[in-house]
């Protein structure tokens, strides 16, 4: 949509303009302000984010897609310099200019020396402009995480820099003087005035005038126009858009609250107090403006000289990409790697041609360099990988690292070493990755260990340079859950009540429900005043909204010019990264090339498994050279039995495993890619699974092929559409698509709002196809499962990785069980299942694991000499890393802990430290009750100390003197045992819960044990402990459950009607009963629930809890262990005795006691919280 | 409840643009500032007003505003400060 100039409007562009990349100040997207920008017939529109240019690409795109120009600028904090009498200055002191400074983020900037810092818009005029506000957002974020000493800080201090600084780096930038809250005129006056215009001269200085119709707006603009005119320099008019709609302004002042951490009634003084900050009509900006007309003309004639395009100027190139030897040296590399590789082999010839005319189209595409790059990033990997492992590791058999996406398939990737997926066996499609008609890089996705990635992210800011190499950023987002909580403080609405909606709420969940969570968590009376409901029109408005600026996973950026010139570069919150401010979509538009180098769980997994067994066993495996063929591990996964395993121990693919029942690696690598939202929704699924079924029974069989030129492209997958590339190479068969042309429909698939698109390729779809003799309705059939496959698939490159790493772990899990849940519950979090859940589902299989222990574990689980899997001590919640290798290392040193007193003097423990070993059970070597040990260890150590005291109070060691004996109190019970090993490590592993509360439930229940004896359709009534819940968006609307009781697992299915019924139930619930039908499908048993209820506290097993300490040193979170004081409120165990005489004294014990005390309702909030609506990663 | 700056009503004749002409039948002279306050809106009784700052006939300055900002029968009051 072009923007709609009517002739005989006053002519206006909005110079300063603030997105919700101005975190927590602006209330809108840039997609929404370009938008009203065009239907408001803005000729342009500048983005002028607070000290930072994240959403400035977007906005760039966005303009340009709507036909409004984008000006690219920022709004920076700037420190005057200190001069003497002038001392911290009130708002508005500068030069007699009446300013109220509210409504504007208050960064004291790094080294502020108490003066305000005053704030200057920046606006790009040309290349050397855009590369000087780049340097200069980078060196305002200098510093503000690493001071330099102590590490980095917990959170980081605002941006700012040096008003002197903007003199070195004015070419190119037009200034304007700021706000009219915090405005370098406002604040500063004609002094810094003078500076500024000494920098940037007559030409690119205007005075800023702003009219947010709050008092004195006009005596203001009065004082700064005079200014002007004493300086030379014209005004200019800018609106301080903060949203695009009238409708956000309470977003605007609630975002306000929520980043001075306050609430709405507190921070009057520091909102914008109205909604004149919305985006408004050039008709508006007359009206306001009409004591200044000229200064309104001055904008559009501003805007108009202001011609930089983020979208076209930019001038990246990528390392490499201007060396003339890098054909011949790519060309070398691959050919004598492929006379290694492929010597005596029938596929050289093959392999041969493939490797030249992929050479070929990577020089045609000037991409030699690209991959050159690549190869050196894995040999660096490879050094990395060595130092890591350390020398004669059993890691050491293992390649650093793995290829995964679409660049498995390419023949120079699998030589250069990126993938280890052979493309010429495994007939993989090069389409995908490269064809001549590419418009964009290549990905290129690397995964490693995270051991391993960790180090090799410092290592390539080292070999590219600091000023030429940084990590892509992410924006966390609000998502309904996030909005609750934070909103709801702002509204100061009750914690608790917050945090009832908080659960409630679907952290996917499309944002208007939370209006339905509300009245569903605090009944529909309460939902109706005012806070609640302003907070459900909040949680709806802030949906999707960047809060903040995180890191990417894994992605970095390299170029070739320094990229702090190209985009700003700032410090990320872990010590040695930065990060550019572009997320990755960005920097794709900017064409960067970006390396992923992901972290990938499993991987770890597999390797610290490979250790252990050595550890172990002695034995060294090489997994690359495992049968790949065992029985025994395809036994497991056509029986399901794949908890752990990579991919295939999901749910749904557990579901799905004894109906393919796989044989072979090839049938892996279908079923990782089958459990993708492409193939469900293509309707790939059910054929699939059918074809499969019946060509088992009858090997004659002939699978059906909507035309015979699809049987050799969909014949592996039976005639379903599976992989990505094959839908490509459909379009390419069927309707005569060149590749490019189907790379360009498979990206406008996976493109949102590109309906348009798609129906344009729809057209030259069924044409092409029916030019080539295919019937309508046969075409149109393909093109809908074309369509439903959109792009989130697998490509079989990947999949066939994937499918080696699913059969690889499962080949583990089978052969070296105990090595493997060790290495599990060392990697978390990752995979599907919680610790607890894996543990249990372990010990069904007979091994044995053993609890925590002072004597016995390590820090991190271990497999002890028997082949039991021993929880290590930093499983203690809390406990921290440092105390629990140092209980080791003393332990190494000077033997086993005679007693309570021992460790706590040898290992120099804190009392919080020894409570939270105790509590875990991890002193029982000293004697089986924890609760004397509880309370021994408040005699045993000093109290850990207050906040406000000297650090050195808590440093007094403990003395080794023989302690009095605990006062006779009740050992544990069993509910308080597991709710304590909830509390304390996340992991019971004793009785089941479910064995211990099942004599209250009464007769008639079923454990899922009895499932497989009862006939299909059977009426059920199951109560069992909630382990996942899903609620895919592919599944319109059914959420699945698994639930675990002493016997096992069931999949429950809960239909829409029954969801809506049971809604907080199935939310919230960490223990249900259910009733319902069962359903069998060959070896597949599912619960398909009628009727859901969370169980109930028995009431016997109320605990009393008493609060002794003052609610501030109650409130103090749950981190590291030691110097921590004042955490928990005093309390006294179960049924009102005192647990130990810390506790009378007002000592930290209240979470653990109480726990201890408590039944169910109290169990649901230590009980291990389930996987919720998706997977960790 | 009264106090010093407790906002009185007053009569104000205002143009179709919603400005005043004339408080307590003396005409405006001058309208010296203008501006709008939201706020409270999270509350069961939100303000929207807008206040302008207005120099009469006689010489007296005042602050008026008009609840609510906008709509055809606004009330309005004369507030001090």
């Amino acid at each position: 949509m072009a923007p709609r100039a009517r002739p005989g409007r006053p002519g206006y562009a909005e110079l300063h303009c603030h997105s919700a990349y101005s975190f927590l100040d602006g209330a809108s997207l840039p997609e929404e302000l370009a938008l009203r920008a065009a239907e408001l017939g803005y000729p342009a529109l500048a983005l002028t984010d607070h000290d930072g240019v994240w959403g400035a690409m977007e906005h760039a795109q966005a303009c340009s897609a709507l036909g409004v120009r984008p000006i690219v600028g920022a709004e920076l904090a700037v420190r005057p310099p200190p001069s003497p009498g002038r001392a911290e200055r009130e708002p508005g002191a500068g030069a007699g200019v009446p300013g109220r400074g509210r409504g504007e983020p208050a960064g004291t900037g790094s080294g502020a020396a108490g003066a305000a810092p005053l704030h200057v818009t920046l606006l790009v005029e040309s290349r050397a402009g855009w590369r000087n506000l780049c340097r200069l957002i980078t060196e305002a974020h200098a510093g503000t995480r690493w001071p330099g000493e102590g590490g980095p800080r917990a959170s980081p201090t605002a941006p700012s820099l040096p008003l002197a600084a903007l003199a070195e780096r004015a070419e190119g930038l037009v200034c304007l003087s700021g706000c009219a809250g915090a405005g370098a005129l406002v604040r500063g006056g004609e002094q810094v005035g003078r500076s500024l215009l000494a920098a940037f001269g007559r030409e690119r200085f205007r005075v800023e005038l702003q009219r947010p119709l709050w008092r004195h707006d006009r005596a203001r603009n009065r004082a700064l126009a005079h200014l002007a005119e004493r300086l030379g320099v014209p005004c200019v008019a800018t609106g301080d858009a903060h949203f695009h709609h009238p409708r956000r302004a309470q977003l605007q002042d609630a975002l306000v609250a929520v980043r001075h951490g306050i609430t709405l009634d507190e921070s009057e003084p520091l909102r914008r107090g109205n909604s004149a900050s919305c985006l408004a009509s050039p008709e508006e900006m007359a009206r306001r403006f009409a004591d200044h007309p000229e200064a309104l003309a001055e904008s559009a004639a501003l805007a108009e000289r202001l011609r930089f395009d983020l979208t076209r100027d930019l001038g990246y190139r990528y390392p490499g990409a201007e060396d003339a030897e890098a054909d011949r040296a790519l060309a070398e590399i691959c050919r004598s790697r492929l006379e290694h590789r492929y010597r005596a082999r029938r596929e050289r010839r093959e392999a041969a041609r493939r490797l030249e005319e992929e050479l070929r189209v990577i020089r045609s595409l000037g991409l030699s360099g690209f991959f050159l790059l690549h190869f050196d990033i894995l040999e660096l990997a490879r050094e990395v990988a060595a130092e890591v492992r350390g020398p004669g590791s059993a890691r050491g058999l293992l390649p650093p690292g793995r290829g995964r996406g679409s660049s498995v398939s390419s023949i120079v990737c699998y030589l250069t070493g990126l993938s280890h997926v052979d493309p010429v066996r495994n007939a993989l499609f090069l389409g995908r990755f490269l064809n001549e008609e590419a418009t964009e890089m290549p990905d290129i996705d690397l995964d490693f260990p995270r051991d391993i990635r960790e180090r090799l992210i410092v290592r390539v800011h080292e070999r590219y340079g600091r000023e030429r190499s940084a990590l892509v950023a992410a924006f966390a987002c609000y998502q309904s859950r996030g909005a609750t909580r934070d909103l709801g403080k702002a509204l100061g609405l009750p914690p608790g009540e917050i945090e009832r909606v908080a659960r409630a709420v679907d952290l996917h969940d499309r944002p208007g429900s939370v209006a339905e969570d509300i009245a569903a968590a605090i009944g529909p009376g309460r939902a109706r005043s005012p806070r609640w409901r302003a907070l459900a029109q909040l949680a709806r408005e802030a949906w999707g909204l960047p809060r903040h600026v995180s890191q990417h996973p894994g992605g970095m950026v390299l170029s070739t010019r320094p990229l702090v010139e190209l985009c700003p570069v700032q410090p990320a919150a872990m010590e040695g990264r930065q990060l550019v401010q572009w997320d990755k979509d960005s920097c794709a538009d900017a064409g960067f090339l970006k390396i992923d180098l992901l972290g990938l769980g499993m991987l770890s997994a597999v390797e610290r498994c490979v250790e252990e067994i050595a550890r172990a066993r002695g034995e060294r495996i090489d997994l690359s050279r495992i049968p790949l063929d065992d029985p025994a591990t395809y036994a497991a996964i056509q029986a399901a039995e794949t908890t752990g395993a990579f991919q295939i121990e999901s749910r749904a693919q557990m579901q799905m495993l004894p109906r393919t029942r796989p044989e072979s690696l090839d049938d892996l690598t279908v079923q990782v890619a089958l459990v993708r939202p492409g193939p469900i929704q293509g309707g790939a699924v059910h054929p699939y699974l059918e074809r499969k079924a019946r060509l088992r029974e009858d090997p004659s069989y002939q699978v059906p092929y909507e035309h015979p030129s699809l049987e050799p492209i969909l014949r592996d997958t039976l005639g379903a559409i599976v992989f990505q590339e094959q839908v490509i190479q459909v379009a390419m068969a069927l309707a005569g698509f060149s590749a490019g042309e189907a790379e360009g429909l498979r990206r406008a698939m996976s493109r949102k709002r590109s309906e348009e698109a798609i129906l344009g390729y729809r057209e030259r779809f069924i044409a092409g196809a029916l030019r080539r003799g295919v019937e309508r309705a046969v075409a149109e059939r393909v093109f809908e499962q074309v369509r439903g496959f959109s792009g989130f698939g697998f490509p079989k490159a990947h999949a066939a990785a994937f499918g080696l790493l699913a059969y690889q772990s499962t080949w583990l899990r089978v052969h070296y069980g105990p090595e493997f849940l060790c290495s599990l519950l060392n990697e978390q979090p990752m995979g599907f299942y919680p610790p607890d859940s894996l543990v249990h589902e372990a010990q069904r299989r007979g091994i044995e694991v053993l609890p925590p222990d002072v004597n016995r574990s390590a820090a991190e689980c271990s497999v002890t000499e028997r082949l039991a899997v021993r929880i290590g001590l930093g499983y203690v919640t809390g406990l921290g890393e440092d105390a629990a290798r140092r209980i080791c290392a003393e332990r190494e040193r000077a033997g086993p802990y005679a007693s309570l007193e021992d460790l706590a003097s040898r290992a120099c423990l804190g009392r919080d430290a020894l409570e939270r070993l105790a509590w875990a059970g991890a002193c029982e070597p000293f004697g089986s009750d924890r609760r004397a040990h509880l309370w021994r260890a408040g005699v045993a150590a000093p109290p850990a100390a207050q906040p406000r005291r000297a650090a050195s109070s808590s440093r007094q060691l403990s003395l080794p003197l023989p302690l009095p004996p605990a006062p006779g109190l009740p050992e544990l019970g069993g509910w308080e045992r597991v709710a304590t090993d909830y509390a304390s490590t996340g992991i019971t592993l004793g009785p089941h819960p479910m064995e211990l509360i099942r004599p209250e439930l009464g007769p008639g229940l079923v454990r899922t044990d009895a499932l497989p004896r009862l006939a299909h359709g059977a009426r059920v009534e199951l109560a069992g402990m909630v382990v996942a819940r899903q609620r895919p968006a592919t599944a319109r609307g059914v959420v699945f459950m698994l639930l675990e009781d002493e016997a096992g697992v069931v999949n429950v299915i809960v239909a829409p009607s029954v969801y809506r019924r049971h809604r907080l139930a199935v939310r919230t619930a960490a223990f249900l009963r259910i009733a319902g039908k069962l359903e069998r499908r060959g070896a597949v048993i599912n619960l398909v629930a009628r009727t859901l209820e969370a169980l109930a506290t028995p009431d016997a097993l109320r605990a009393q809890v008493h609060h002794i300490e003052p609610p501030a040193a109650r409130e103090t979170g749950r981190a590291g262990a030691e110097g921590q004081g004042g955490r928990g409120a005093a309390a006294a165990a179960g049924r009102g005795s005192p647990a130990s005489p810390g506790a009378s004294a007002g000592d930290p014990r209240g979470r653990r006691a109480a726990a201890a005390g408590a039944g169910l309702a109290d169990l649901a909030a230590v009980a291990p919280r389930p996987h919720s609506f998706g997977r960790r990663r | 409840m009264t106090g010093v700056y407790w906002p009185r009503p007053v009569r104000v004749r205002a143009s179709g643009a919603g400005a005043p002409l004339a408080v307590g039948g003396i005409a405006v002279e001058a309208v010296r500032e203008e501006w709008l306050v939201e706020d409270r809106w999270w509350t069961p009784s939100p303000l929207r007003r807008r206040y302008f700052e207005v120099v009469l006939a006689d010489g007296r300055c005042l602050v008026v505003f008009r609840e609510p900002a906008e709509g055809p029968r606004p009330r309005w009051f004369e507030q001090r400060g």
